[in-house]
């Protein structure tokens, strides 16, 4: 009977099954597939949620193990699994308690820690941007003296310096976006599409098994 | 005069921005520690919102609805607890069904519009350019350009490795790979305007600008001082080792 | 080594330095420079100005702290535009978000501006509600399509039932919604919302986004799904001139003046470089 359950066929057809009866109401008018599908989207977002723990489990194996072997710089996985023990436990959904999102030890490290960190590890790439530009962006030939060209216009017609003294940077700058732009972006937009759909015409016919890997088995 | 409490968020914010800015120097154990705290706190508070959401649903929705919808309610549930039979070598098969419920819904919402949204209509719109415009030269010679140039990247990317050396595929190459460069130029100038925005959103904030509290100023000097000096002193002293 | 090659060559922290200077100097000693005006900002404000009376607007937060120093400011000043119309035009928005952090952002939007209702001559309930985040995603937003009432039972400000604010007393399904006005970094975004909204609903988008999303946007402003974009901080900074509201967008304009004149000059020193030291790097 185990053997039988760890059939790889079993989540092949589950797949097939949800994506199917997401499909089907769209372009059949059947009453009761459609209320199965609209509850089956609901339950969805339900089990999606549930999947809250998955993280703080992994990190913690991982940052456990450190910790407990005195692996090299051990004391920063003592700080991680503080810092997700104090976050996990003060937003737990009991407000009769005081926790939960208005608990104020969650929002100030929510506030105080998590909002500069995020917006600070996105911003530092614009030097790694400008010290790349000033490094490698080099006209060696046409298609990179395009690149530059473009790439150059664009930067200056960001910029109110340049365009409040030379207005032609707007004009050369929607042109760039509304003609080799657009070209190149619908030609991705549709090529993306197509090979979309030819993921999940794979993943449905169960040729495309990436997802289900893991465990040791396959 | 501000209190310590006052002071304390403000302070612990200029610390973790200036922590993280420190990798800019090289590699340092303030950037580690903002780094890992950053880690850990991001796996933690997503509990909260989950944790919240599913209870509010069961409160305020599945459980007024009679007892066909509870019982989907716990299923659901029961189904959610299956994520975590990846952590058991013995259960893992079950793991893939939850998966593969999430990835065959995610494939049905997506399929069932995408031909239409990324596809059809790019196509509608692309055979709708007006290839002559009455009294517009720059719109004419525009829109011809487009005409030829998406095709052209459409079939590089489809038959880039496929087509043989040679004959019509040599031109349409060369249009596409210039268009493709002259696109992606425009994407790179609009990367710059996004990550300096970001860090010109940080800077505001490190001097203390309206609407930011003006007292991340000092702490921004204090907290920049200290860092500098421990990165130089940690960097003279290992050279002079 | 002759002086091009030290110049390829320069430690990259000095650069680091470069930038930082670039930025900072004219937060601290603002410029004044002139902000001319581009289309993508006049668009965005005729399409707002152009909003038909008693409209369901959806307000979609999707993004998260990360994205708002570029967002942050076109999302007030989008807010402030349609709050002040409300009155006048009877317009009905209704604030959500698809990113777990959009209540948050909207807690801190809230702190900056006030007393809403106050200042606006509006009232929540009547005029606008907040919502809340929804989970799953696409999958989310096709759930708020077909119920938006099942998908946020309560409000998120006050915590109290939908059926307790006379502004949710019609707007039920997606089909109950003219327009929908995305803020959005990323994944979900545009391409998301027209496949559960927009093809099946017919539900007309605005989107403002960070720059790194733009080129992407271009196939959907020429096909027509996207009636309007706001991209980035510099057309922000533009609208709210427009709409006689300089901001923090205003603010920060300066320094995106200085730092891509920083960009500009280090990639113009660095093919000199290139092209004087014989096309050595």
């Amino acid at each position: 009977m185990s053997d039988v359950l760890k059939r790889i066929q079993i989540p092949i057809i589950i797949t097939a099954v949800a994506a199917l009866l997401q499909v089907i109401p769209y372009y059949f008018n059947i009453p009761v597939i459609d209320s199965a599908a609209s509850t089956a989207a609901d339950g969805v977002i339900l089990i999606v949620n549930m999947a809250v723990f998955v993280g703080v489990i992994s990190i913690s194996q991982v940052h456990g193990r450190r910790i407990s072997r005195r692996a090299e710089r051990w004391g920063y996985s003592v700080v991680l699994m503080i810092s997700m023990i104090i976050m996990a436990l003060t937003g737990l959904p009991f407000e009769s308690m005081g926790l939960g999102l208005k608990n104020p030890i969650y929002d100030f490290f929510f506030m105080n820690a998590m909002t500069p960190l995020s917006g600070t590890l996105y911003s530092i790439l614009a030097f790694f941007i400008t010290s790349a530009a000033y490094r490698a962006f080099r006209a060696r030939n046409i298609e990179s003296a395009l690149i530059l060209v473009a790439g150059t216009i664009v930067v200056m017609s960001n910029a109110p310096l340049f365009t409040s003294s030379f207005p032609f940077f707007i004009d050369m700058k929607n042109w760039i976006f509304d003609v080799p732009n657009a070209s190149t972006m619908r030609a991705v937009t549709m090529g993306a599409a197509l090979g979309a759909i030819a993921l999940a015409v794979r993943t449905l016919m169960g040729i495309e098994r990436g997802y289900l890997r893991g465990g040791g088995e396959d | 005069m501000a209190t310590l409490m006052e002071l304390l968020p403000i302070w612990t914010s200029v610390f973790f921005t200036l922590a993280v800015y420190s990798f800019l120097y090289g590699e340092n154990p303030w950037y580690r520690f903002a780094e890992h705290a950053y880690a850990g706190i991001s796996v933690g508070y997503a509990v909260a919102f989950n944790l919240d959401y599913l209870r509010d649903q069961w409160f305020d929705r599945w459980s007024l609805q009679g007892g066909g919808m509870m019982a989907i309610y716990i299923v659901c549930i029961l189904i959610g607890l299956l994520w975590y039979a990846r952590f058991v070598k013995k259960y893992f098969h079950f793991y893939r069904w939850t998966l593969a419920i999430i990835v065959g819904t995610g494939i049905g919402m997506a399929l069932r519009t995408v031909i239409f949204t990324q596809f059809l209509n790019h196509i509608i719109a692309q055979a709708r350019i007006p290839l002559f415009v009455a009294g517009d030269m720059n719109s004419t010679i525009s829109n011809i350009l487009i005409a030829i140039m998406t095709p052209c990247v459409l079939l590089y990317f489809w038959f880039t490795g496929g087509a043989a050396e040679g004959g019509p595929m040599d031109y349409v190459r060369k249009i596409a790979r210039y268009t493709i460069m002259a696109g992606f130029g425009s994407a790179y100038g609009y990367t710059v305007l996004t990550r300096y925005s970001l860090f010109i959103g940080r800077a505001q904030f490190l001097l203390g600008n309206p609407p930011n509290p003006p007292e991340a100023r000092m702490a921004f000097i204090v907290i920049a001082a200290v860092m500098l000096i421990t990165l130089f002193g940690s960097d003279f002293l290992r050279k002079k080792d | 080594m002759s002086l091009m090659d030290k110049l390829q060559n320069i430690d990259r922290r000095y650069i680091y330095l470069l930038g930082w200077i670039f930025v900072l100097f004219p937060l601290l000693f603002p410029l004044g420079l002139p902000v001319p005006i581009g289309r993508e900002s006049q668009a965005w404000k005729e399409y707002i100005d152009n909003i038909p009376n008693d409209s369901v607007i959806i307000f979609s937060l999707d993004y998260g702290v990360s994205g708002m120093p570029e967002l942050f400011p076109m999302t007030i000043s989008t807010l402030h535009h349609l709050w002040t119309d409300t009155p006048a035009k009877n317009f009905k928005v209704v604030v959500v978000g698809f990113w777990t952090q959009a209540p948050l952002v909207f807690d801190i939007l809230l702190d900056v501006m006030g007393d809403i209702d106050s200042k606006y001559g509006i009232e929540y309930g009547v005029d606008w509600i907040e919502l809340g985040w929804i989970p799953g995603s696409e999958t989310g937003m096709s759930a708020f399509a077909n119920d938006i009432w099942g998908q946020t039972p309560r409000d998120f400000l006050e915590d109290r039932p939908l059926s307790e604010y006379p502004i949710m007393e019609n707007i039920r399904v997606a089909e109950d919604v003219d327009l929908v006005i995305s803020i959005e970094t990323g994944t979900p975004g545009l391409p998301e919302w027209l496949r559960q909204w927009n093809d099946p609903y017919g539900v007309p988008f605005i989107v403002g986004c960070i720059g790194v999303s733009v080129p992407g946007m271009a196939p959907y402003l020429a096909s027509g799904q996207l009636s309007a974009l706001l991209p980035g901080l510099t057309a922000s900074g533009e609208y709210e001139i427009m709409i006689g509201r300089p901001g923090l967008a205003v603010a920060g304009l300066d320094a995106v003046s200085m730092s891509h004149l920083l960009v500009v000059c280090l990639v113009l020193i660095g093919n000199i470089a290139y092209f004087a030291s014989g096309r050595k790097t």
